[in-house]
C-alpha cells in the first residue's frame, strides 16, 4: 500500500486543522470588528483584507487536500470580501449576519472534511442564498468591468497545475532547510557558543509558527496563492516526499518566553566578553603583567557563565520539542479502519494517552515501529469475525494503543484480543528455518523471542498489510536505537500485547502533589488510580502489615514518612491514601493530605547524592521550591524488599 | 604569579578551611534547604540555584563535627567540581586568600576532626593555619559512602 503518502496527506490534514482553527478564530474576530462598521461608508480595508486573506489560504489549502465543499464555501465567502474591499457592496447588517453564518457553515465543513463525517444540511441552503445575496452586487460589478475572467474560478477550484506545485514545493524545501538548520535533530552534547546564538537567532527568527502573526499583518494580499504558501508550508508536504517528517511544532508561548530570557542572557554574557577581551588586549599591548591575571580570570568565569547559559537553552528546546503521542496516534484510526476493511475484518481501535508529551524526535521515529505493530495486530492478531464467533469473542476485535509515563520513561502499549501468537506455529517455522533443532527445548519466553530473527514471518500468505522483509527484527531494532525496551507479552487465544518503554531525559508529566511531614511531594499521576480518604478504624493489619479492603479487593499500605524516616505521627481519626498500580496490582500510598494536580518538569537529582528508594527526581515549583518525585515502582519494591517486583506472595498472603 | 594560590577561606568550629577559588562558583546565603530523605546524614538536601538543583553537603557532619546550627554567618559555598556542582554549608566565609605556595605544607598525619585524604595541604599565613582541601575528594567520597550505606541498608 502506499503507506508513505498516506502519511503525508494525514500530517497535512493535521496542519490544515490547527490552521485553519487560527485563520477561523481570526475570521471572528475580524467579523465583530467589521460589524462596527455596518453601514457606514468606508469599512476599514485592514480588515477586509485580513478576512479576504483568512479565506483565501483556507480554500487554498481545502484544494490542496480535495475538500471541495470547503473550498467552494471559502471561495463564495472571498468573493463577497473582494465585493466589500472593491467597494463594490455596501456592508450592511443582513450581510454581515450572513457572512457570521458563513463562518460557522465554513467550521462545520472544515470538521466533516478532517473528520470525513457528513456535511451539514444547512450548507447548500447557505450557499443558494449567499450565492443570491452576492449575485446582485456581482452582476452590478459585471455590468461595470464586464465578465470576470475565468482566473480566479480555475485558480481555486481546478487542481493546481504544476508550476504551483513547483513553486510549493521549493517553498516547502526552503522551509525544511530552515527548520533544520534551526533545530538540531540531535541535542549536541556540547555547543559552541557562536552557534548556539545562530541557531537560536535562526530559530527565533526563522520558525513559521512565530512568525505567522508578523507576516499575516505586515503582507499586502497576495494575488497568487502561492505567494502565502510559506505561512503554512513548512508542514506541509509535497505528496512526492515521501521520507520527509513534519519540522514545525507548535509550542505553548510560555517556554518561547523562557528561551528568549535565556537567550537575553546569553547576549549580555556575549557582550561582556568580548568587553573583556578588547581590555585584555589593550592592557598586553599597554605593557605586560599589568592586571592581566585578573582579567584572564574575568574572562574565564564569564565564559563558564556563557557555557551555563548554553546549556540551560538547550534544555528549554528540549522542552520546546516536547510533543504528545496524539501526532502519531491520530494516524492510526483511519489507517485500522481501512486496513481491517481490506482484511475483510472487524476492529474498533481504542487510544489511551494520546496527550503523553515526549520528545519530537522519539515521536518522529516511533510512528514506523507502532504502525507496523499495528499492522501485525490486524493482519496476525485479531482473527476473522467468523472464527471469533466460534471462539465465544465478539466479532469485532478491539486493538488498544496506550501511552503513559512511568517514572523517567514513556510506555507504549499495543495490545490486541485477537489469537495470540501461535507457538507450535513459530517452532515449527524456526525448525524449518533451522533457527533451532527438532529436539531443543524452549521456554513459551524463548519462543516468543524467535519471531525477532531477521527474516522470519509465521503468516503463511505474504499480505499487502503486513507485506514482507520488515518484520519484527526491524520493528525491535528501531525501538532499541532509540534506546528503549521492546516487549512481548502473548496469550494463545486471548491476545498479544507489544510494550515499549522509552527513555526520557526531561519529562513534564502530571503529577498529585502530596504533603508528608511538611515536605511537598509529586506522585506521577499515571501511576495513581484514585485517593481515598478513610477513617482510621477501617484500617487492618495482615501478618504485621496495614491493608484496607476497597470494593472487595484487600489493598497492602505504604506509610510514605514512615518508609522515608520522616517525622510524620499518624493521624488518629483519618488516613489519607493514594491508590497506585502497579503491574495489576494496588498498593496505597498513606500520605499527609492532598494538594492538587500539578505539571511538573522532572530533573534528575545529582549524582553526588545517588541513588535513593522511592526517589525519581526532584521538580521546581511555580514558587521556587524542590518537591521531590516519587518513584512508586521503587518505593513499593523497596518498601517490600524486592528487586522492582511485587512478589504474588505478599499480595495472596492477605 | 605563578609562585602563589587563591583560595576561598572559611570556617568549621574554630579550624579555617581552604578551597581553590577556580572550584567556588559563588557563595550564599543560607536558604531554605529541601530534605533528601534516606540519604547520607551529611547530605543536607538539595536547593534551587536559580533553575537547577544543587545538592548541598553539611560540611562539619561530612567531617564528623557536630552540627551547628546556622547563624546569620552560615553561608552555602557552592563549588564546581569537574562537572558536578555541589554545595557546602560552611559556619562562615573569610575572605579570598593569595597563598605563595613556599607557604604551603603536605598534610600532617593526623589534623582533629578531618580525615587527611581529603586534604591537599596546609597553608601557613602570618600565625594562620589554612586546611586546603581537595574538593574532589570531598564530593567523590560521599557518593562512596552513600553506597556503602545502601549497602548496609538492603542487608538488614
Amino acid at each position: 500500500m502506499a503507506g508513505g503518502e498516506f502519511f503525508d496527506r494525514t500530517e497535512f490534514v493535521q496542519y490544515f486543522r490547527d490552521e485553519t482553527e487560527e485563520l477561523l478564530q481570526s475570521i471572528d474576530a475580524d467579523l465583530l470588528r467589521l460589524e462596527g462598521y455596518v453601514d457606514a461608508k468606508n469599512p476599514d480595508p485592514e480588515i477586509v483584507n485580513s478576512l479576504f486573506r483568512a479565506l483565501h489560504t483556507i480554500k487554498g489549502s481545502a484544494g490542496m487536500l480535495d475538500f471541495a465543499a470547503v473550498q467552494q464555501i471559502a471561495h463564495k465567502l472571498e468573493n463577497v470580501f473582494d465585493l466589500l474591499r472593491k467597494d463594490r457592496m455596501p456592508l450592511t447588517e443582513g450581510g454581515i449576519n450572513l457572512l457570521f453564518e458563513g463562518r460557522d457553515v465554513l467550521t462545520a465543513l472544515v470538521r466533516a472534511a478532517i473528520d470525513g463525517g457528513e456535511a451539514p444540511d444547512d450548507a447548500k441552503d447557505f450557499v443558494e442564498r449567499l450565492d443570491a445575496f452576492a449575485g446582485v452586487y456581482d452582476e452590478t460589478a459585471q455590468a461595470i468591468e464586464g465578465p470576470r475572467d475565468g482566473l480566479d474560478d480555475e485558480e481555486s477550484l481546478e487542481p493546481i497545475d504544476d508550476l504551483a506545485v513547483a513553486a510549493f514545493q521549493a517553498d516547502v524545501e526552503r522551509m525544511l532547510a530552515a527548520a533544520q538548520a534551526a533545530q538540531p535533530a540531535q541535542p549536541a552534547p556540547a555547543i559552541d557558543a557562536g552557534d548556539a546564538q545562530a541557531a537560536v537567532d535562526a530559530f527565533l527568527s526563522l520558525s513559521p509558527v512565530a512568525s505567522v502573526p508578523a507576516e499575516a499583518a505586515v503582507q499586502p494580499a497576495p494575488r497568487a496563492w502561492q505567494a502565502e504558501r510559506p505561512t503554512s508550508a513548512a508542514a506541509a508536504h509535497d505528496p512526492k516526499r515521501v521520507a520527509a517528517k513534519s519540522q514545525t511544532i507548535r509550542v505553548d508561548i510560555e517556554r518561547l518566553d523562557l528561551l528568549l530570557n535565556l537567550v537575553g542572557e546569553l547576549v549580555i554574557n556575549r557582550t561582556r566578553i568580548s568587553d573583556i577581551a578588547a581590555t585584555l588586549g589593550r592592557e598586553l599591548n599597554a605593557g605586560p603583567d599589568r592586571g592581566t591575571a585578573s582579567l584572564a580570570k574575568d574572562l574565564s568565569e564569564s565564559s563558564a557563565l556563557l557555557a551555563r547559559t548554553t546549556n540551560e537553552i538547550q534544555e528549554s528546546i528540549m522542552k520546546v520539542r516536547m510533543v504528545p503521542i496524539g501526532q502519531v496516534f491520530d494516524r492510526f484510526p483511519r489507517t485500522v479502519r481501512d486496513l481491517a476493511k481490506a482484511r475483510n475484518k472487524e476492529i474498533r481501535l481504542e487510544i489511551c494517552g494520546a496527550d503523553t508529551d515526549l520528545d519530537k524526535t522519539i515521536v518522529d521515529e516511533v510512528g514506523e515501529p507502532l504502525m507496523h505493530l499495528l499492522r501485525n495486530c490486524i493482519d496476525h492478531g485479531i482473527e476473522a469475525p467468523a472464527v471469533r464467533e466460534t471462539r465465544g469473542k465478539p466479532r469485532h476485535g478491539t486493538i488498544r494503543l496506550n501511552a503513559y509515563h512511568e517514572g523517567n520513561q514513556v510506555i507504549l502499549e499495543i495490545s490486541d484480543d485477537g489469537a495470540g501468537i501461535d507457538l507450535q506455529r513459530v517452532r515449527d517455522k524456526a525448525i524449518r528455518l533451522g533457527l533451532i533443532g527438532e529436539a531443543d527445548r524452549l521456554s513459551d519466553r524463548e519462543i516468543i523471542e524467535l519471531i525477532f530473527t531477521p527474516g522470519f514471518s509465521t503468516s503463511d500468505q505474504v499480505t499487502d498489510v503486513s507485506g514482507r522483509g520488515v518484520g519484527m527484527d526491524v520493528v525491535k531494532k528501531n525501538i532499541l536505537r532509540l534506546k528503549g525496551v521492546f516487549d512481548v507479552d502473548s496469550r494463545q487465544g486471548e491476545g498479544t500485547t507489544f510494550t515499549m518503554k522509552m527513555p526520557l531525559t526531561l519529562a513534564i508529566i502530571q503529577a498529585l502533589m502530596v504533603r508528608v511531614a511538611d515536605e511537598l511531594y509529586s506522585i506521577p499521576l499515571d501511576a495513581v488510580i484514585e485517593s481515598q480518604r478513610i477513617d482510621a478504624g477501617e484500617l487492618r493489619t495482615v501478618h504485621g502489615g496495614e491493608v484496607i479492603t476497597l470494593r472487595g479487593q484487600v489493598v497492602p499500605l505504604i506509610r510514605v514518612g514512615e518508609f522515608f524516616r520522616l517525622d510524620a505521627p499518624r493521624d488518629p481519626d483519618k488516613v489519607m491514601i493514594v491508590i497506585v498500580g502497579l503491574q495489576g496490582r494496588q498498593v496505597g500510598l498513606v500520605v499527609d493530605s492532598f494538594q492538587g494536580e500539578q505539571e511538573i518538569v522532572i530533573k534528575p537529582l545529582s549524582d553526588v547524592i545517588g541513588r535513593i528508594p522511592g526517589i525519581s527526581g526532584a521538580t521546581i515549583l511555580g514558587n521556587g521550591s524542590i518537591s521531590l518525585i516519587i518513584d512508586v515502582h521503587s518505593l513499593v519494591a523497596s518498601a517490600y524488599g524486592g528487586n522492582g517486583r511485587v512478589t504474588r506472595a505478599e499480595f495472596s498472603g492477605v | 604569579m605563578s609562585d602563589s594560590t587563591q583560595v576561598v577561606s572559611f570556617k568549621l568550629g574554630p579550624e579555617e578551611y581552604g578551597v581553590d577559588i577556580a572550584q567556588v562558583q559563588e557563595i550564599n546565603r543560607m536558604v531554605t534547604v529541601t530534605n533528601v530523605p534516606r540519604a547520607p546524614a551529611f547530605m543536607e538536601g538539595v536547593i534551587n540555584l536559580r533553575g537547577q538543583l544543587i545538592p548541598i553537603i553539611d560540611l562539619r557532619t561530612r567531617f564528623g563535627m557536630p552540627r551547628a546550627e546556622h547563624t546569620k554567618n552560615t553561608r552555602i559555598v557552592v563549588t564546581e567540581v569537574g562537572t558536578k556542582r555541589v554545595g557546602m554549608v560552611v559556619d562562615s566565609v573569610s575572605e579570598v586568600l593569595r597563598l605563595p605556595l613556599d607557604a604551603i605544607e603536605p598534610a600532617p598525619d593526623m589534623i582533629s576532626g578531618v580525615d587527611t585524604e581529603y586534604i591537599r595541604g596546609v597553608g601557613k599565613m602570618n600565625d594562620r593555619l589554612i586546611i586546603l582541601l581537595d574538593l574532589a575528594k570531598v564530593v567523590t567520597n560521599s557518593e562512596r559512602r552513600e553506597l556503602e550505606a545502601a549497602d548496609v541498608e538492603s542487608a538488614a
